[in-house]
């Protein structure tokens, strides 16, 4: 993952450190992926499992922050080393949302359940969004794991993808509501649950900007896809 | 011993030599210093021998088949011994190789994905069905940790716990909604603390299994509606006192419902029927215009029985072509009816039916039930043809159907190497058309009426 150091103790903790991410990486991406399955089989067990997961990645989060910590204070890391430290911590932050957004997604899928006219609406339409989320997210961890600059900045260029379906499938839920009122309370889970996986897709971009700032020390953050572009060619 | 002799006797004979042109030229009291001079010019001649082979084998470490300067004697033999055994080592090494190559290229063409992890489960190899079952890249990941690529949660805990008695079920990262791609990871222990990783697609064996459990599922449910419906009756028979007209009513509604279990098991054994029997030969040929005619006499009496003064109007075309079709008479009718039935079915009382056959332009056959009914929704039509779908569960039933008469007719047109095609748009009616290819069918009769 990152050069030799002289002192391979070091190394091993840097690794460790991402090895923790990477793992809590997998536990969020298959929480959205049973929210997602949750809300397409309006299947109640999977919605509470995506609940009860996020016990363990909370636990993830915290263990994360405390070994940084601990790399911190003992190696003083200078550089890259210290990109890494830095953007693992950010990262954290990011997935550890988008697990809040999973979780999110899984209440509105219950609720939606439980008012019982769930058929009537048009889930099926969300699914193209989904799978980009999915998808962004899971690159992004890939992304990370192999420093791999060309992939973090595709990421960039395809988080407007979602947000183009976001805005076409709350057009699409005002036109429900117009045509039904009793359809606006699973409108509004429905509209909430677009939302999340819109937020999911941010994340993303999120995580591949700390990609780009770990290898090339500059941070994307709030600047324009030419300019990335540029940075990183 | 014989190294030994040469040698010395090459020393005595420049000595000799050296002391024979002392002599020769007539100074005899110079004979030591002749027999020194000798010496001297052998110790020069055989020193630069030496290091011609010590340049020889230096040059020997850049390239084991340098050709040796020409010796003789004992370093001849030293040099061939020598070149010998680089030889058997050079052979042994690309035998070796090519056996390393086999192997890969083996585990290359298993169907399975193999990845070898070395002890601090770093990937080591990974073949190309791995690369595909995982989105690895087999060069560039090598070196990375697995777990940092292959995220899935219950992997993680089996490695970390070390437990690797079962296989683990996981969607792999490739896989998207539209191609879902369900994998059974296998992870072996060998050597020292090295693992050996599998991989399989278990996509189609889900999908089956998943089914199976539906048709079972569907199966039951739809015996046992009707078995619901007779039990209710039988107990209503058995404990009210009922007048005749009563009772008859009863009897009748009974009546229906056997009559529907007696559909539903008949359509489920011309299922297993189907699938069981071989596929039709080419010899034994059908008559189109006999299953046309049997169809149009069935459909009106049908739609007659249902609908009485407001039957629907019929259209038969291409009565009176004589294509053949190759296939078997009994199976054929029975799909060309089904559709037909259908069409009688969903068509509401005094509509259109267009019925026919017609040669389509590459040659085939094709067969036609066009209906001016309520259509199709296009997210129903590629589902049409499963088991016991249906759009509209509450009407078919009671429109008599048992949700397997589309099944059998797919069944029925894949064994005579037909397609179906549907053609629907809601509102504007429903086309359901049978493909045949070219070779089953013949129209020998009509191109020697023609000439």
């Amino acid at each position: 993952m990152s050069e030799k150091h002289l002192s391979s103790q070091f190394d091993s903790d840097l690794n460790a450190v991402s090895s923790q991410l990477m793992e809590m990486g997998g536990l969020i991406e298959t929480q959205i992926q049973h929210a997602i399955q949750a809300l397409a089989q309006f299947s109640i067990p999977l919605a509470d499992d995506v609940i009860h997961v996020e016990d363990r990645v909370d636990a993830l989060e915290v263990d994360i922050d405390r070994a940084l910590t601990t790399v911190i204070a003992r190696r003083q890391p200078t550089a890259r080393d210290l990109r890494l430290l830095l953007a693992v911590s950010k990262i954290t932050t990011n997935l550890e949302r988008v697990g809040d957004e999973a979780q999110k997604i899984a209440r509105r899928v219950k609720s939606i359940i439980a008012n019982g006219e769930s058929h009537k609406m048009p889930i099926g339409d969300l699914r193209v969004a989904s799978d980009l989320a999915i998808d962004l997210i899971h690159r992004a961890l890939d992304a990370f794991a192999r420093l791999d600059i060309p992939a973090a900045v595709d990421i960039l260029k395809e988080d407007n993808l979602i947000d183009r379906e976001f805005k076409g499938f709350t057009r699409k839920l005002i036109t429900y509501m117009m045509e039904d009122p009793r359809t606006i309370s699973d409108s509004l889970d429905l509209l909430f649950v677009a939302k999340a996986i819109e937020r999911i897709g941010d994340h993303a971009k999120n995580i591949a900007e700390f990609i780009i700032y770990i290898v090339k020390g500059t941070d994307v953050r709030h600047s324009s896809l030419t300019h990335i572009e540029t940075i990183t060619q | 011993m014989s190294f030994l002799f040469s040698r010395l006797f090459i020393l005595l004979a420049c000595m000799g030599s050296g002391m024979a042109l002392a002599v020769s030229f007539g100074q005899a009291g110079h004979t030591v210093a002749g027999v020194a001079a000798g010496a001297l010019a052998w110790l020069v001649w055989d020193g630069w021998r030496a290091a011609r082979f010590a340049a020889w084998l230096y040059r020997l470490q850049d390239d084991p088949t340098a050709a040796p300067p020409r010796f003789f004697g004992t370093r001849k033999e030293v040099a061939e011994r020598i070149q010998r055994l680089l030889r058997q080592q050079a052979r042994a090494m690309a035998e070796s190789e090519n056996r390393l190559r086999d192997l890969q290229s083996a585990l290359q063409a298993s169907p399975n994905g193999v990845v070898i992890l070395n002890e601090r489960e770093c990937i080591e190899w990974c073949n190309r069905m791995a690369c595909e079952h995982f989105g690895l890249d087999a060069r560039r990941d090598l070196a990375q940790r697995v777990t940092n690529l292959l995220r899935d949660p219950a992997l993680v805990a089996c490695l970390a716990a070390r437990d690797f008695d079962e296989a683990i079920a996981l969607t792999s990262p490739a896989s998207t909604s539209a191609h879902p791609l369900r994998l059974a990871v296998r992870i072996f222990p060998y050597g020292e603390g090295r693992l050996f990783l599998l991989s399989q697609d278990i996509t189609v064996l889900e999908q089956a299994e998943a089914m199976r459990r539906d048709f079972v599922a569907n199966v039951s449910h739809e015996i046992r509606t009707p078995l619901t419906v007779l039990a209710g009756f039988v107990e209503t028979l058995q404990t009210l006192p009922l007048g005749e007209n009563e009772r008859r009513d009863y009897l009748a509604r009974m009546a229906r419902q056997t009559a529907r279990m007696k559909n539903l098991v008949g359509d489920l054994l011309a299922l297993s029927r189907l699938e069981g029997s071989p596929q039709p030969g080419l010899e034994e040929h059908v008559s189109v215009r006999a299953l046309l005619e049997r169809c149009e006499a069935d459909a009106r009496a049908l739609s007659a029985h249902l609908h009485g003064e407001s039957a629907h109007s019929f259209v038969f075309t291409g009565m009176d072509e004589a294509d053949e079709i190759a296939g078997v008479a009994g199976e054929l009718q029975s799909a060309f009816f089904n559709l037909v039935n259908n069409a009688i079915r969903y068509t509401p009382p005094g509509g259109r039916i267009r019925v026919g056959w017609k040669a389509g332009e590459t040659g085939d056959g094709r067969f036609f039930v066009q209906d001016s009914g309520p259509g199709i929704a296009p997210e129903h039509i590629p589902r049409l043809t499963e088991r016991f779908y249906r759009i509209d569960p509450d009407r078919s039933r009671e429109s008599g159907g048992t949700g397997l008469g589309l099944s059998i007719v797919k069944h029925i047109l894949q064994r005579h190497d037909a397609a179906l095609q549907i053609d629907s748009l809601p509102g504007q009616g429903a086309c359901f058309t049978a493909i045949f290819p070219e070779f089953r069918i013949s129209r020998e009769k009509r191109v020697s009426g023609q000439t």
